[in-house]
């Protein structure tokens, strides 16, 4: 039997859901960003997250090669532009790994 | 560089927390930051219409709500390409009580307007005032502010 989407454990990731690919600080940020939303423009992502073209192409790419983010080319004002998505093995990773850091923090606390 | 930013080994629970806190900064960029004035202006004067459409007879009102709904339409989806943010129909990056921060307002002016008994003609200017300043006021600052962070 296939199990749900939430509870799909990817390779990069722990029993607990902890997620080593999308635990690197920019890596993070661009699934926390791509999660709520069905595409972001290229081009709007790095301006939301201020860093440089090279550094978010690299990690677009990691987090491709690994199935989490999708890529689209469209054409738009005679530009193309790349829209990214995050795939559905990809935001169950993000959510699962998002739920580890919460146990991370309750775990931590004084009962 | 990328593989500076590797992390292994456990993390702790003050690592987590800051990821955490990454986690909704990103959330709420992508919720507020990028939009352009223009919507909210536009938004606010769409929804200012509102209160303005009880003065007119029936039929006009009811025509005159339906094209305000086309307009709204058009201008989301005209902010969502200049944004390059596409949340689609079934997701929002906004929180519950972000939208209700947002829109609550005005729809507390809508209702009043709709329910009470029309103390005078200029009530329905006054919520339509009320309407446009609240929503373009709650927007502008809003997306200003969270997209600064």
């Amino acid at each position: 039997m296939t199990p749900p989407p939430d509870t799909e454990q990817t390779a990069a990731a722990t029993e607990d859901g902890f997620d080593q690919v999308i635990h690197a600080p920019v890596r993070l940020r661009i699934c926390a960003a791509l999660d709520p939303v069905r595409e972001i423009e290229f081009g709007s992502l790095l301006t939301l997250l201020g860093i440089s073209k090279s550094a978010l192409s690299k990690h677009i790419s990691v987090l491709a090669d690994a199935g989490y983010v999708e890529q689209r080319r469209a054409v738009r004002d005679t530009r193309q532009r790349v829209w990214l998505r995050l795939t559905d093995t990809g935001r169950s990773a993000y959510q699962g790994h998002v739920a580890a850091l919460r146990r991370i923090i309750e775990g931590s606390r004084p009962s | 560089m990328v593989a500076d930013m590797e992390t292994h080994g456990p993390v702790s629970a003050a690592e987590a927390s800051a990821a955490l806190a990454s986690v909704e900064r990103s959330r709420a960029r992508v919720a507020w930051a990028g939009y352009p004035a223009w919507y909210w202006l536009a938004t606010a004067a769409g929804l200012a219409v509102l209160p303005v459409a009880m003065l007119l007879p029936a039929w006009l009102g009811v025509v005159g709500v339906a094209v305000v709904a086309v307009v709204l339409f058009r201008l989301i989806v005209a902010a969502s390409r200049a944004r390059g943010v596409c949340q689609g129909w079934t997701r929002s990056a906004m929180r519950w009580w972000e939208v209700a921060v947002l829109y609550g307002p005005a729809a507390v002016v809508m209702d009043v307007a709709a329910f009470l008994p029309p103390l005078a003609w200029w009530w329905s200017l006054v919520a339509a005032v009320l309407v446009f300043a609240l929503f373009a006021g709650t927007g502008l600052t809003l997306s200003a502010r969270i997209g600064r962070r």
